[in-house]
């Protein structure tokens, strides 16, 4: 604003956590950032709410299994965070639940299973792979327009190391890695596996959140994607938003200034460099850089999309994120009893994917439009662990699509509560008239609330073709968007999203690399 | 049982234009092209003729199948500067621009002109089908685009005495237009004093269903004035001397090119003084900056080239080993009694290194190819530039 001088160095467009890794990680190198939430409350889509008095539970997403270990560190996140190691029970309408707990693969009534053995020989293939993939996430994806200049041969260093591990592995590994790497899950289960639970397992955390099939292509990259920091589930107490509080709590440490419902109408920009940001109250700020964790699109609209190239124009609206989650809150009347079940395993990963075709099914009619005669769940009842007397359950409800024939009404989300609380109950008959409150969020719903894109999980479809230096687009995978000083910082931006942290942190070092606050 | 089936051939053709009937009375070689999917005259009777009708007298020439497209709307003059080098807020209504167009890397898309039919309203013209390309630019932007190519036939009228078969044909109005002005001259014609011959000239756009009207009027008017059609032939060589390019012959439109590589920025194709980069974002705006400051890697250069021997084709050397370039148009030049030529050149021939420059050019005799290197010398003036073209208003010839 003219006369005020700039009193920040950075605006950042959300509160995600993304949003807040980038504020933390800039205020850490001493910058002043200004960040700027739309809705009342900071966290995006990790946020947790009271489903009962003195009850929280995630609104969204509920478990960490991708929070960036070198994130966390490098925002001294670790003592902030309370989160409980989950074991994993593939729920079974007979009463066989299979329980996944480590190296530990068994019935629920703890005698063993025939294809432990075989499962985890699949399972930690795919860890191995996505251990050598996990260092691409922390790095903003190679230039491909470097060239075979000395800048260029840096960028690709991260590629070159790859190439280096994949072929230290020994020639056997690295075939296998090339051949299975863009390849659909479903096959590779089945090649080893008898269609059940344990291959179920493997559909299943392929494709949470994807608009993807098991056997879709790309789907064991999505699978290594899920176990890039090892894919064990963690339970955050107080829910995901507990989770967001200490990424906000570590950025405000770093001088950060958060400020909600405050939305950005627009970005600024005179001779193609971004100058700060004008508020929906009207409010001008001034800054050198402004970061967004919005979707793509919704980014490029809030500079105006005259600044971008009419090809980038033309990926950036092409991008696809269509979701295909939805999420259900129940509050129970009293404590959950499923049958083959333990008080302890019924405190696990519930989940609802007895078979990969199951999966498959599923997604089929979503992709039509439908809503699938059996989704697949992922539910945890955090309050069993927690030793109080009231109940809720959080259930990740996936193939329920954004884009629902006849649309999304009142009467399309009772549907999904019963949806939900029908195929819960094939498991856990007693849910039945065990259900004292029901919030369902349906996609649709998830995008109102959060304005993710299509309300999706990654907010920009995490498939090959939407990867590495193709995220969210190509020629625009480095954060940097297309206005000097414009930066993307979430989900949609390189590696993708899941409470992570590792979208936000690049970026944020990205823009102080390019030397634009200088 | 199988049944016998007669083959269902699909039949291909050039769609005639609106002029057509009166073009083929006339085409005595019945010498056609096809141009943009129509019938197009390449001679008609004599192309020398035809092109010393353009230097001489008055030559009418059919170009209806060039691409047209109206944009029409609030945001017509941000999508046409969003798709062009230049500055299209300086041409004034009533107005015609050379432009140019590139893609996001700063390769040349295409070249045109651009009428500015009002404050919002714009006719594009130009070689190569760009109906999809005008969508993508105007994405997110509120203005209506239509393809005119059929809505709307035209004649070119070249030659000193354009003027008069215009005065003689009742359209003396055209008297105060200066080269470049437009106007609706009549109810539903459109003239503009525009050409790519280098000469006084006017182009006139109607409906088809006055075709053959407007063609008969020109025609008739034209009698005393020495009217002539031409077709491409001639018009080739009449803008080669006057400097315009060809898409497709002398740079490769981008959008057409399969290979990495083959783009050109304007700069490369000398250019560059059309690129401003002051009135905002463009398309390639990015891309041509870096180009500017790291300069050009080719340069497409006016070549005078020694004796009379058109050097269609040549490869171009320095200093007789190392070939530098090639060219891409040439042709004996009548008027300027010049050997002309188009090339493409390598950084830095052409740019900081203009001697020495020899053309490799193959002359076929009595059943033998003989071989000369010819001496080319790099010129920066059109070869051929004529003050009645710019006079206003124009003499009678
Ligand atoms: C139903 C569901 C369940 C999920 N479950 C899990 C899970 O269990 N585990 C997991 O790891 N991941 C899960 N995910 C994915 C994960 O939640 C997201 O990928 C991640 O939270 C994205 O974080 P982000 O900061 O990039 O974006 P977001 O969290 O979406 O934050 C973006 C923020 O920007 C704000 N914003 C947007 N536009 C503006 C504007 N113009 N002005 C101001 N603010 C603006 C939004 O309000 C929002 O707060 C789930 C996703 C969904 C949809």
């Amino acid at each position: 604003m003219a006369g005020e001088g700039s009193k920040f160095d950075v605006v950042i467009i959300g509160a995600g956590h993304n949003g807040l890794a980038a504020a933390a990680t800039l205020g850490k190198k001493g910058k002043r950032v200004l960040v700027l939430e739309r809705s009342g409350a900071i966290g995006g889509l990790a946020t947790s709410y009271e489903i009962s008095d003195g009850l929280p539970i995630s609104r969204h997403a509920h478990l960490a299994y991708n929070l960036n270990p070198t994130v966390i560190a490098e925002l001294g996140l670790s003592g902030k965070l309370s989160m409980r190691p989950l074991a994993t029970i593939m729920l079974s309408d007979d009463a066989r639940h299979v329980e996944i707990d480590g190296e530990t693969i068994r019935f629920a009534d703890g005698s063993a299973h025939p294809d432990g053995e075989a499962y985890k020989e699949i399972r930690n293939r795919i860890k191995k792979f996505a251990g050598l993939l996990a260092p691409l996430a922390l790095r903003s994806p190679p230039d491909p327009g470097g060239g075979l200049s000395l800048a260029g041969a840096g960028e690709a260093m991260p590629l070159a190391a790859l190439a280096l591990k994949l072929r230290l592995m020994g020639k056997k590994d690295m075939r296998d890695f090339l051949r299975i790497v863009l390849s659909n899950i479903y096959d590779l289960a089945l090649d080893d596996l008898p269609d059940g639970p344990l291959a179920g397992n493997l559909a299943a955390d392929a494709v949470w959140g994807a608009w993807a099939g098991p056997r879709s292509p790309g789907t064991v990259f999505s699978l290594m994607y899920r176990y890039g920091c090892g894919g064990a589930p963690l339970l955050p107490q107080g829910g995901m938003g507990a989770v967001a509080g200490a990424f906000a709590a570590a950025a405000r440490q770093a001088g950060a200034e958060i400020r909600t419902g405050v939305s950005a109408r627009r970005v600024l920009i005179a001779n193609d460099a971004v100058t700060g940001i004008e508020t929906d109250k009207g409010e001008k700020i001034s800054a050198g850089a402004v970061m967004s964790s919005a979707g793509a699109v919704q980014s490029m609209m809030l500079a105006g999309a005259e600044h971008f190239d009419v090809e980038a124009v033309r990926r950036i609206r092409n991008v696809r994120s269509k979701g295909m989650t939805a999420k259900v809150n129940i509050l129970l009347k009293r404590a959950p009893d499923i049958p083959g079940l333990s008080k302890e395993q019924m405190a696990g990963r519930l989940i609802a994917a007895p078979t990969a075709i199951y999966v498959e099914r599923a997604f089929t009619q979503a992709k039509y439009g439908e809503m699938p005669a059996a989704p697949i769940i992922e539910a945890v009842i955090p309050t069993l662990a927690d030793g109080g007397d009231r109940h809720a359950v959080s259930a990740i409800v996936h193939y329920i699509p954004r884009n629902l024939k006849g649309g999304w009404d009142d009467a399309a989300r009772a549907r999904l509560t019963g949806l939900t609380i029908d195929t819960l109950a094939r498991y856990w008959p007693d849910l039945r008239d065990n259900v004292e409150r029901v919030d369902a969020f349906s996609p649709a719903d998830i995008e109102n609330e959060t304005a993710a894109p299509g309300g999706h999980w990654h907010h920009a479809e995490l498939s090959i073709d939407q990867l590495l230096t193709v995220r969210p687009v190509n020629q625009l995978s480095r954060y940097a968007f297309a206005v000097r000083g414009f930066y993307l910082c979430g989900a949609s931006a390189h590696p993708g999203g899941d409470v992570s942290g590792a979208a936000g942190r690049n970026s944020a070092l990205q823009l102080l690399n390019d030397g634009v606050l200088a | 049982m199988m049944k016998a089936q007669t083959p269902r051939s699909v039949t291909r053709t050039l769609a005639p234009t609106p002029f057509h009937d009166r073009l083929a009375e006339l085409n005595f070689l019945n010498s056609w092209r096809g141009w943009n999917g129509f019938l197009s005259a390449e001679v008609f009777e004599c192309s020398e003729k035809e092109y010393f009708a353009i230097r001489n007298q008055a030559t009418l020439m059919d170009i209806s199948p060039m691409c047209k497209y109206r944009i029409c709307g609030p945001d017509a003059t941000r999508i046409v500067n969003r798709l062009i080098v230049r500055d299209i807020r300086k041409v004034k209504v009533g107005r015609v621009a050379y432009a140019m167009w590139c893609d996001e890397e700063g390769m040349t898309i295409d070249d045109g002109t651009i009428f500015r039919l009002g404050e919002d309203e714009y006719l594009l013209l130009c070689a190569k089908h760009m109906y999809l390309w005008l969508h993508e630019c105007a994405w997110g932007f509120d203005a209506a685009i239509t393809d005119e190519t059929e809505a709307l036939c035209a004649l070119s009228l070249q030659g000193p005495t354009a003027f008069s078969v215009l005065k003689a044909a009742g359209l003396e109005g055209a008297a105060s237009m200066k080269p470049f002005d437009t106007r609706e001259i009549e109810p539903g014609l459109r003239i503009s004093r525009t050409g790519y011959t280098g000469d006084l000239g006017y182009e006139l756009f109607t409906a088809p269903e006055n075709a053959h009207s407007l063609w008969d009027r020109l025609w008739s008017a034209g009698r005393q004035w020495g009217i002539c059609p031409t077709g491409m032939e001639a018009l080739n060589l009449a803008r080669l001397e006057t400097g315009f390019l060809a898409p497709g012959v002398d740079f490769q439109p981008v959008h057409l090119a399969l290979r990495r590589g083959r783009g050109r920025t304007p700069f490369e194709l000398g250019f560059g003084r059309l690129v401003d980069f002051d009135k905002g974002h463009f398309n390639g705006r990015r891309a041509l900056l870096e180009h500017k400051a790291r300069g050009p890697r080719y340069h497409l250069v006016r070549l005078d080239i020694e004796g009379k021997e058109p050097a269609a084709n040549a490869y171009v050397y320095h200093n007789g080993s190392k070939v530098v370039g090639h060219v891409t148009s040439a042709a004996w030049s009548p008027t300027a009694k010049r050997n002309i030529a188009f090339a493409e050149l390598e950084a830095p021939y052409g740019g900081a290194v203009r001697d020495g420059l020899f053309a490799e050019i193959f002359i076929y005799k009595e059943g033998a190819w003989l071989k000369r290197n010819k001496k080319a010398k790099v010129v920066d003036e059109p070869f051929y530039r004529n003050a009645r073209a710019r006079q206003t208003p124009p003499n009678a010839f």
